[in-house]
Parts: C-alpha cells; structure tokens; sequence
C-alpha cells in the first residue's frame, strides 16, 4: 500500500472495529485500505561495499533531508537552508543536523530495512537555531527541532548523534502507532527513544555491544559541567553531578521508581529503568547490539500490536513474545531478554 | 480563592516549575515581590487563564511547566501547561518571575 495521509495502522484498526458506532466510520477506512493510490517516487543511491573478495553494488533508499533555520526565532518551520544532495553551507548546527538525519537513515535502513520515519521514504525535516539560548531539543510531530544551548550549561544539541536520532526515533514511535506520552508508556517512548540514539551511533562506530558507552547526549555539555552525557544506559543515575544541574534522577530499577506529576509523570526519569533491561539484554547476547536486541525491541515496537498505553510489564511480555517468534522459545535470545526484565525488577525470576 | 494582595501578611510568592525536555532537567524560579510591587504581580497573575483546561501538546521532549502562587506555604493557586501553552500572560508572568528570582551561580 502507498502512503497516505492517515497513517496505515489507523486505518487497520478502524476497519477493524466492530463498535456499531463506528460503522460507518469502518466501512469507508475498509474502502480506503482497498482503492489503489498513486506511487510516491523514492529516492535511491547505488551503494558498494566489500564482500570477502566481492566489490558488491546494490541499490538502496536514500534520504530526502530537508534542514530549515528559525534563527533564533521560535517561528517554526523557519527558512529552508540545506536540502538532500546540497554541498555543506559551513553553519555547524546545519551541517551537523544534516549528517545526523543521514546516519540515523542509513542506521534504520541497515538494522530494520527501514525507509526513514514513516517507513515509506517520506522527508526527513529538521529545524535549527530554535529559539533564544534554547536549551533543548525535541519532536513536534512533524519534525525534529534543536536549540544553540545557553553556552553555559548546553553548547549545541546537534553535536550528538545519539540526541538528533533520539529526536527521529520519537517520530518512529509516533509512525508505529505510538505511545502515550505519559507515565509508563511514556517513559516507554523515552526509552525506544533513547535506543535508537545509542544504536545510531553505535551502528556509526561499528561498535559491538560491549565496546560501547550507552550515553545518550555525550558531547553536549559545556566544558565547567561535571559531567559526561544527559543519560547513561549502562548505569542509570550516573551520568551526571553537578552543583547546578543536581544529581542524575534515573532509577535502574523498579524499587526505586520515580513518583511524580512533573515531566509527564517523569517520562525522562523512569525510562532508566527499561534503558537499563535492554543493555542488559543487548550485552549478554553481545555482538552488535541492533541485529539481536534491537530487532527484538523494533519488531515489539512495528508489530502493529503493542498498546499505546502499555506499561512495562506489558512491554516486557511483548519482547519476550516477539523474542520467542523470531528464534524460538527456548533460545538464547529469549532467555537474555528474559533476565533482562527480572534484572530491573519489571519481571520475577520464575525460578527464584 | 484567595488574592495575591489580600491583606494579610504572609509571604506572597510566585513559582515556576520547569519539567521534561530532552534532558528531563527540573528548573525552578520562585520570586517574591517587593511589598511595594504587589499591585503590578498582582495584575500580571490576574491576566492569566488559570481556569482555561488545559490542551494536550503534540510530539515529545517538550518542556512541561508548573506555575503556583503561594501565599506563606501554601499553593493558593496552581497550573500545569504544555511549552506550547506558554504564550501571552503566560510567557509575561514567567519571564517576570524568571527576571526577579535569584540566580544560581557555578561553583569553580
């Protein structure tokens, strides 16, 4: 099926129901999902690569990045400055934006066969230079949009590939058929999120499970902060201390789960806690991380049949579900992603 | 609902809490008005919506904002907004406060 404007798995569910309220509501989406629609053309490289003695060309999807600029403006979408092809314009946030967008594309493409956000070649658009000193970066539901930082605390969001894939990764989830923003199933979000970003670069580096960092955001802190990333996978509540910025906040571990009203009910907070279980997981199978764990983790995430407002346990059952399917009840696998969960107190250890 | 200006003599405070974001980071400004600046907090509190329901924000990582008037200890009046919803009175009473609270300078 070609793209459309309503994403296809809402159209699944909707002509699915059998709510009597919604029939006719169903029955056009049944209609929709059947009328043919126009091809969108996709854009393709010829890519060549070594292959033992074999110089090995295959032609593969690319990118369509489009980077626009506020400068310092919040007035989005600002003005288009660098699209797909264009020679780099010498502006950091820019060039660093763009090369993000194309290894964060090239890393989804070679894990999952992923065409970018929406899975079907659409734009990839990112924003620069938001805001005044802005001290963030995030996903507004179109497009990914990064601040300068203050120079005092943050000296530029787009210096990290791990932030601007986090950022992608949120339209992934969203394209997937998301995950409330919210408690649980928004520290959920956070935490595919946080995945993706560790992936990308991982994936970037060549990196093996074991050899790598799992910061998220390393490289964007001022020099005066004690500090060296805004999270770390590997062990949460310890990637920062600072007498401005406070303590690292993230629990490892279900006994030490966050309660609050703040953050979305402490979204950024709690997801070390599934940041944590999929480390685990991804380093006891060892090797690179995406063909194993990440797939798991993707696949539990595209299969059409993870709840929006599922919470950790339901995750946990749904990647030792998808885990079980890709290589069989009994495998390694399933036994890592099992011990994982019971590592972080999500799941009990059925042989305790 | 109490007033901000009522005549009373407890501490009359306004706080803004700064929440999520990529980096989860919480930040907090709270200003206490001179006495002899009541009457104009008291205006920029009043101008804003505190009964308008609240709008859901799109996308992730957006900052989420907390803002309470407090009169001694206790929060007499309290908001939660998405950073899209900060705009207008809103954005005026948040960048007064942030203007007068108290900065935390770096230790070296």
């Amino acid at each position: 099926m070609y793209p459309g404007i309503v994403p296809p798995f809402l159209l699944d569910r909707l002509a699915s129901t059998d709510d009597p309220r919604l029939a006719r509501a169903a029955a056009a989406a049944r209609k929709t999902l059947a009328m043919p629609r126009p091809p969108r053309p996709t854009r393709t490289r010829l890519r060549l690569s070594i292959d033992g003695d074999a110089l090995v060309a295959e032609a593969v999807p690319a990118p369509d990045r489009i980077i626009s600029d506020t400068q310092n403006s919040e007035n989005l979408p600002g003005r288009r400055v660098r699209s797909e092809d264009e020679e780099p314009v010498g502006d950091a946030a820019v060039d660093e934006a763009y090369d993000g967008l194309g290894a964060t594309y090239d890393f989804f493409w070679d894990a999952f066969a992923r065409d970018g956000i929406d899975a079907a070649g659409g734009s990839l658009l990112a924003t620069v230079h938001f805001g005044d000193d802005y001290d963030n970066a995030f996903w507004n539901g179109e497009r990914m949009v990064f601040g300068d930082g203050d120079g005092e605390v943050f000296v530029g969001f787009t210096r990290s590939l791990s932030v601007i894939a986090h950022e992608l990764g949120h339209g992934v989830t969203e394209a997937a058929g998301g995950l409330e923003y919210q408690g649980q199933s928004g520290a959920l979000n956070e935490s595919l999120s946080d995945v993706f970003g560790a992936l990308a670069e991982q994936h970037r580096l060549g990196q093996s499970a074991n050899e790598a960092s799992w910061l998220i955001g390393a490289g964007i802190f001022a020099p005066d902060v004690q500090g060296e990333a805004l999270r770390s996978m590997k062990a949460p509540g310890t990637a920062y201390d600072d007498d401005v910025l406070g303590t690292d906040p993230q629990p490892g571990h279900m006994r030490d789960y966050v309660e609050t009203d703040d953050d979305n009910g402490g979204v950024h907070i709690n997801s070390g806690i599934p940041n944590r279980a999929f480390h685990i997981a991804a380093t006891t199978l060892g090797g690179l991380a995406w063909e194993r764990a990440g797939l798991i983790w993707y696949r539990t995430l595209t299969a059409g049949t993870l709840s929006p407002t599922a919470d950790f346990a339901a995750f946990a059952a749904a990647t030792r579900a998808t885990a079980a399917s890709e290589y069989g009840e009994e495998s390694e696998e399933v036994a890592a992603v099992r011990a994982a969960w019971v590592a972080v107190g999500v799941e009990e250890d059925a042989a305790a | 609902m109490p007033q901000p200006d009522a005549a009373n003599d407890e501490r009359f405070a306004v706080v803004v809490v700064r929440s999520g974001g990529l980096a989860g980071l919480q930040k907090q400004w709270r200003a206490e008005p001179d006495p002899a600046r009541l009457a104009q907090w008291r205006e920029l509190v009043e101008n804003c919506p505190w009964d308008a329901a609240p709008s859901a924000s799109s996308g992730a990582d957006r900052y989420q904002w907390r803002i309470e008037v407090h009169r001694g200890d206790i929060a007499v009046r309290r908001v939660r907004l998405g950073d899209g919803q900060v705009d207008g009175p809103w954005r005026t009473l948040v960048d007064e406060v942030r203007r007068a609270a108290p900065s935390t300078p770096r230790r070296r």
